[in-house]
């Protein structure tokens, strides 16, 4: 009591007095200096209309990004971050016998290693859910994550990797789809079929389409495994809060599926996790589901510190999803007028290791397959089939320019043979304003033909005599 | 370890870092500056171009250490407090930036452009366009950017230009 | 010797995804300024959707596009949204975004009502004002409006939605049903030369003409096509992974992945053609990805027509288009009779 009163009574300090004279360099804390900006808002006239559709307006993150401020994941970091990297099987199809991360773990500035044995839930897929997050008993292909490691430079993460000894006892590969699925074929999830998945779409008859046909023409089109490639490789920051939240910030642009693969694999409620995304990096399909995710965030409680995972430019394309290849036969009958009467297609997917967005491209490239135009008949069936390489997931288009490539090319074929004009036949041919389908939907707000003809006069096209 | 001392967009800076650190990795974590970035780390995508002394370099494949007593321009050095530098405003109006990953280094090797050649024909301009690779725009919008900024900097006499970069 | 060709191909995509419900939610919220904050879950990859959602929401407003924030990605603070993916922005995202505004908007409504002494059913909402439908100068402004209705009558001027294509279920054994909403179709032509001696491919230019509903901001949709033809180049001619016969990725790097630079894209015309979607927000569909579909087809047709090969697989690497060159002129040799004796 008396020393809380002689406390009140003590001179207050001067708080007017000037700092010291005496001291010439005044020992200021280091702040960072910041380049200059303007700050003023965007001052473009389409972007003040009230009559805001249909106005070419300049977008506010284009602003941000002509200055070099767009933060982007790998542009994020955190007080005590750590670094992380995942160690690639390199080998297409193996047994894992044994993972010894000894050596690693006892690495200097190592603060922690994980195996898929440590996920709780070591299974996602946004149909089916057969990709582990870390491969636990079995590669499935030579881009699968055996382990990770988190440390707390990048350098040394890198070091860890080679560090950590997995011994392996190669299984057969297959690596074509189309010996994939022979019965004989190795599988690449035993025991179930290679073919995991399989569409059809009947319309009329084809068979009695042929028969009235006056011209039969087939052909057989492949396309090839084709990655994304956007200029941000993938990246994401794991990060607990002391109520057993998590944060994750990552390049995925489906957050509401990613949150709730983040609590089935980690077996979490949803309000606890917290999925934040900033600007992605380019996406075309091959940031829409998690990758690393699960793992950064279980180094990141094993070691109470926030984990970034940042792809290298190799990893997207061994790791990261890509584009189906297909091959495609298509057998198709026309009148000698050039009209499509009945169209036979088989599609035979490379559907990788894992499913990931194989479903959604094999209805896709199904349904699209016959082309846009009025056709009676049609039957097209098409499967996906596993082989042991890269998973093949969302690429924008879904199958779509696959089989394009397909419709069109053997259109040119047809209208050659024809001795028709390229465009006329497939004027002839097109959907109108409520043609059906040939999933027997009517289509309405249909403009191929006016594509046609306005690509057509833009270009100059002139029917060759 | 190795002692840096360069001038970024006009200020002395000073580091001492390890010895393998990259170029990009001295200016992204050491001072900060995230406008260039980090999309293969080998100089195959241009993400990185910063200007050293003039000319256009992959900052992921020189060493720190080899700007020392250098100058280096990087996206954060082109805008003034009172104006955004005409190749960002004609980036930005033309549409020319989608995700905008690509962005800082494309603007920076144009800037290398038209410092070098202030009326480049289509042609200079893809090729000095061509080791920034883009997944988004096509290269088609950048393009007329080049040129519109192209243009104003010639109608723009040096004393009515305020930006920060000497 | 240089061939020159012309290739034409068309196409139709689906917005949205194959009948699997792939909702999303909005919530816009008018501040009591009249400018207005739309939350919304989706992510901006690059595309612009925050732009064109900005846009969207400042038409049913009758606001500028200027006075509306968009607030995106963090699944605290957004609604669901089932993500950037299948073209589905503009038209789903951007319809939830229409009726979250709507609903905001009729909350202005009901204020403005009394205010003009009319029924909530005259009224419509334009140049920033709250004005009587045919009547224009018995108006008052939305700023006015939205203060009143929250700091005064304590309703603030939010509203949420949430929009589904409506699909029908695919019959298994005939895949008869309804897919998808909406679809959106398009045509590139493309002229090419090809060297007959190297087989290399030169695009010259593509004429690419899109349906995109109506296009909400045809600088973004043009920066689609752009875009989306150069996948189409780098599918046609460079690009491919491979493996080895182990499994192996050979070219994993941008060295070896060989896809487009700015050397490689041709001139590109563009051409909107707008056909109007009722179902979709102001009538419009989407564009992301029908813009990568029609490109490697128009080119090798292109192909085709220059040299009179008809390549099967892709890419068309000079290699292969040289190949089938050889290939072809073998053919038309041995066609050609012996010489007269």
């Amino acid at each position: 009591m008396d020393d809380k009163t002689k406390i009140l009574e003590r001179e207050q300090l001067d708080i007017e007095e000037p700092l010291r004279g005496a001291d010439v360099e005044l020992r200021l804390p280091m702040v960072t200096p910041r380049e200059p900006f303007p700050i003023e808002p965007l001052t473009v006239d389409a972007r003040q209309q009230t009559r805001a559709v249909g106005q070419r307006a300049t977008r506010p993150d284009g602003r941000l990004h002509g200055l070099g401020q767009t933060k982007y994941i790998d542009d994020l970091k955190f007080p005590g971050m750590l670094y992380a990297r995942i160690k690639r099987a390199g080998i297409a199809s193996a047994r894992i016998k044994r993972i010894d991360t000894s050596a690693a773990e006892a690495m200097p500035g190592v603060m922690a290693v994980l195996t898929g044995k440590e996920i709780p839930v070591n299974s996602f897929g946004p149909s089916f859910q057969d990709q582990p997050v870390l491969v636990d008993e079995q590669v499935f292909h030579a881009g699968d994550g055996v382990a990770a490691v988190a440390a707390v430079t990048e350098q040394i993460a890198n070091e860890a990797l080679d560090k950590i000894v997995v011994e392996y006892e190669p299984l057969p590969a297959v690596l074509d789809p189309v010996a994939a699925m022979r019965e004989d074929s190795p599988k690449v999830h035993a025991p179930n079929s290679n073919i995991y998945a399989t569409k059809v779409i009947r319309k009329g008859d084809v068979e009695k389409g042929f028969a009235e046909s006056d011209h039969i023409f087939e052909g057989r089109f492949a396309t090839q495994m084709i990655e994304h490639v956007s200029l941000e490789p993938h990246a994401a920051i794991a990060d607990w809060d002391a109520n057993g939240r998590l944060t994750i910030y990552a390049t995925i642009g489906r957050i509401t599926l990613a949150r709730s693969d983040i609590a089935r694999t980690l077996k979490m409620p949803m309000s606890r996790i917290r999925i934040v995304g900033t600007i992605v990096g380019g996406n075309f399909g091959g940031k829409n589901e998690i990758t690393q995710e699960p793992a950064l965030a279980l180094l990141s409680k094993k070691t109470g510190r926030p984990v970034k995972g940042l792809f290298t430019r190799s990893e997207e394309f061994t790791s990261t999803t890509t584009r189906h290849p297909i091959i495609m036969d298509y057998k198709t009958g026309v009148s000698k007028s050039g009209r499509i009467i009945a169209r036979q297609i088989r599609l035979v997917l490379d559907g990788g290791a894992y499913c990931s967005w194989s479903e959604t491209t094999l209805g896709k490239a199904c349904i699209l397959s016959p082309g846009p135009y009025k056709i009676d008949n049609v039957l097209a069936e098409a499967f996906v089939v596993y082989t042991n390489k890269t998973m093949t997931g969302a690429m924008r288009g879904f199958g779509a320019p696959q089989v394009c490539f397909a419709y069109e090319s053997q259109m040119d074929d047809i209208a050659k043979a024809l001795k028709i004009d390229p465009l006329e036949i497939r004027l002839l041919n097109a959907f109108d304003e409520g043609s059906p389908s040939p999933t027997g939907q009517v289509l309405h707000s249909v403009v191929v033909k006016e594509t046609l003809n306005k690509a057509a006069d833009r270009f100059g096209w002139e029917p060759r005599s | 370890m190795t002692d840096v001392t360069v001038v970024v967009n006009g200020q002395l800076r000073g580091a001492t870092v390890p010895p393998e650190t990259t170029l990009l990795q001295l200016l992204r974590e050491h001072f900060h500056l995230t406008g260039a970035k980090l999309g293969c780390d080998v100089g195959d995508c241009g993400a990185c171009t910063v200007i050293v002394d003039g000319m256009a370099v992959n900052s992921c494949l020189m060493l720190a250490g080899q700007v020392d007593g250098r100058s280096v321009t990087t996206i954060e050095g082109l805008a003034s407090r009172e104006q955004l530098h005409p190749i960002q405003k004609a980036f930005e109006e033309s549409g020319a930036l989608q995700c905008g990953f690509c962005g800082p280094g494309a603007i920076m090797a144009t800037k290398a452009l038209l410092d070098e050649n202030p009326e480049p024909a289509i042609k200079d301009i893809r090729d000095a366009l061509s080791g920034s690779l883009c997944r988004c725009t096509g290269y088609t919008k950048m393009i007329e950017a080049v040129q519109e900024a192209a243009r104003v900097l010639r109608s723009e006499s040096p004393k009515q230009l305020t930006h920060a970069q000497p | 010797m240089k061939k020159r060709g012309r290739g034409i191909a068309c196409m139709w995509y689906p917005i949205g995804f194959t009948v699997s419900a792939n909702p999303s939610a909005a919530t816009v919220k008018v501040n009591e300024d009249g400018t207005a904050t739309v939350l919304t879950g989706t992510v901006e990859t690059g595309q612009g959707s925050l732009t064109v959602l900005a846009q969207i929401a400042a038409e049913a407003l009758g606001i500028a596009t200027d006075d509306v924030h968009v607030v995106s990605a963090d699944t605290d603070t957004t609604p669901m949204d089932t993500g950037a993916i299948a073209s589905r922005t503009t038209y789903v995202t951007g319809n939830a975004i229409f009726l979250a505004a709507e609903a905001a908007r009729n909350i202005l409504f009901e204020t403005a009502a009394p205010m003009l002494g009319v029924k909530v059913s005259q009224l419509e909402a334009k140049d920033r004002k709250i004005q009587v439908k045919n009547y224009p100068q018995r108006n008052v402004s939305i700023a006015e409006v939205a203060h009143r209705s929250q700091v005064v009558l304590g309703q603030p001027a939010i509203g949420s939605a949430s929009w589904n294509p409506p699909t029908v279920a695919m019959d298994p054994e005939t895949g008869q049903g309804k897919p998808f909403a909406t679809y959106v179709y398009a045509t590139q032509i493309a002229e090419v030369d090809v060297d007959d001696e190297t087989g290399e491919v030169e695009i010259l230019r593509i004429a690419a003409a899109h349906d995109c509903g109506t296009a909400i901001n045809p600088m973004l949709v043009e920066g689609q096509v752009e875009g989306g033809i150069s996948m189409g180049v780098g599918m046609a001619l460079q690009e491919e992974m491979l493996f080895d016969a182990k499994g192996r990725h050979i070219n994993p790097n941008l060295t070896n992945y060989i896809m487009p630079t700015s050397l490689d894209m041709p001139e590109i015309t563009v051409d909107i053609v707008q056909g109007f979607d009722p179902t979709g927000p102001f009538g419009a569909k989407g564009v992301g990805e029908p813009t990568a579909v029609p490109t490697a087809a128009a080119i090798l047709n292109a192909i085709h027509d220059a040299v009179g090969v008809r390549v099967h697989s892709l890419p068309a690497t000079a290699e292969k288009v040289l190949a089938a060159i050889k290939v072809k002129r073998a053919a038309e040799q041995k066609q050609i009779p012996a010489s007269a004796s």
